[in-house]
């Protein structure tokens, strides 16, 4: 096998592998911060999906997710702990999608499914819930492809774990 | 040397301690990242409190899902309501001029500037403490007392009369206006802009 034939593809999926983490991390901080910035907006959101019953519980979610999203997004914008961040992006997208997947369903009575809009609480306002799921599909197989371990390129320190040389 | 675990030609416990670097690297972010965020919030001017129920009036303290319609929610929580024609009349009651009549507006800042009805109080509910030393007297002093919120599934009115219940208002005295902001404009009254009578009336299109 020629090696030079190789070393295009393996760039290609180092940008494409850069460019989804830039793109996650800016989607997360994005969303992250229109919900932090109106939490209790966010609060009314959280409690709609009646999935807690806890007053502090549902406080403590919608007080801290939104932070949290912002640094996990930040985290991957930076390139620090990117398989950590991008496996916490991932427990949070499924279960979430699955959530809006759900309430979308219960819904859909007498109106198509991919007519069906609704604040999901996902910090971009009301939303066709399809093209939301399929957002979310997106973000959830580029965080499967980040925790893979592709492209550790502009990364400030791809692992937590291992000495900054062994990154280079 | 002949049996250390992670030998470059045995794939397998390095798949694994990779993984576990993974799952490790992964609670450590959780774990900082959620004292962070809390602290963040905590900071944060518009933060929520944590320990506090903003959604009072369900049974046994804990939060349900809103209504399927405001008059239930209304009803569950003992709460009374008027319309938009009982609004209008004790909008032009000779009272309301000597604050025996109260209007009070339970949405939040943004809202309550770009449109309210003339002479109503803010009150956000969410963060009442900014709002309670003026509108508690207001509210002890006024026979009357009707809160708005933007109608429609809109609890937060709701929300405002439970929190003047708990601080002591008597519940005979708060009236839930259930059309809210949008039933004053649709039956075309005016309203007025930016902070409480600032004299900026927009006329109201019948």
């Amino acid at each position: 096998m020629n090696p030079s034939l190789l070393l295009p593809r393996g760039r290609i999926a180092d940008t494409a592998t850069v460019l989804a983490r830039f793109l996650i991390g800016a989607v997360f901080v994005y969303m992250g911060l229109s919900k932090a910035l109106q939490p209790v907006e966010f609060l009314k959101m959280v409690r709609q999906y009646d999935a807690v019953q806890s007053p502090f519980l549902l406080n403590t979610i919608a007080a801290g997710l939104p932070w949290f999203e912002v640094l996990c997004g930040a985290l991957l914008l930076a390139g620090i702990a990117v398989r950590g961040s991008a496996l916490i992006l991932i427990c949070m997208l499924v279960p979430f999608t699955w959530m809006v997947l759900h309430r979308a369903l219960s819904l859909h009575v007498d109106i198509p499914f991919c007519a069906i809009k609704f604040d999901c609480g996902c910090g971009v306002g009301e939303v066709p819930i399809c093209r939301k799921l399929l957002e979310n599909a997106a973000l959830i197989l580029m965080s499967v492809w980040l925790l893979a371990g592709r492209g550790r390129k502009l990364c400030l320190r791809y692992s937590l774990w291992q000495r900054p040389k062994r990154d280079v | 040397m002949n049996g250390h675990p992670h030998h470059a030609s045995s794939p397998r416990p390095c798949r694994l301690t990779e993984f576990k670097q993974v799952l490790l690297e992964a609670l450590a972010v959780a774990l900082i990242g959620g004292i962070i965020a809390l602290a963040a919030n905590a900071i944060s001017p518009r933060g929520l409190n944590i320990a506090r129920n903003y959604f009072p009036g369900s049974a046994h303290g804990v939060v349900t899902p809103p209504p399927l319609s405001p008059i239930a929610g209304l009803r569950q929580k003992g709460l009374q309501w008027i319309d938009g024609s009982k609004a209008t009349l004790l909008f032009k009651d000779p009272r309301y001029a000597q604050q025996r009549v109260a209007f009070i507006d339970a949405r939040n800042d943004e809202e309550y500037r770009h449109e309210h009805i003339p002479g109503a109080y803010p009150f956000d509910p969410y963060y009442p403490t900014k709002f309670l030393a003026t509108i508690l007297p207001l509210c002890q002093g006024a026979e009357e007392i009707v809160l708005y919120c933007n109608g429609g599934d809109c609890e937060d009115s709701q929300f405002a009369a439970l929190t003047l219940r708990d601080a002591g208002i008597e519940n005979k005295k708060l009236f839930v206006y259930v059309g809210g902001i949008t039933d004053w404009t649709n039956r075309g009254y005016a309203t007025e802009i930016g902070e409480r009578n600032s004299g900026n009336i927009v006329p109201g299109v019948p």
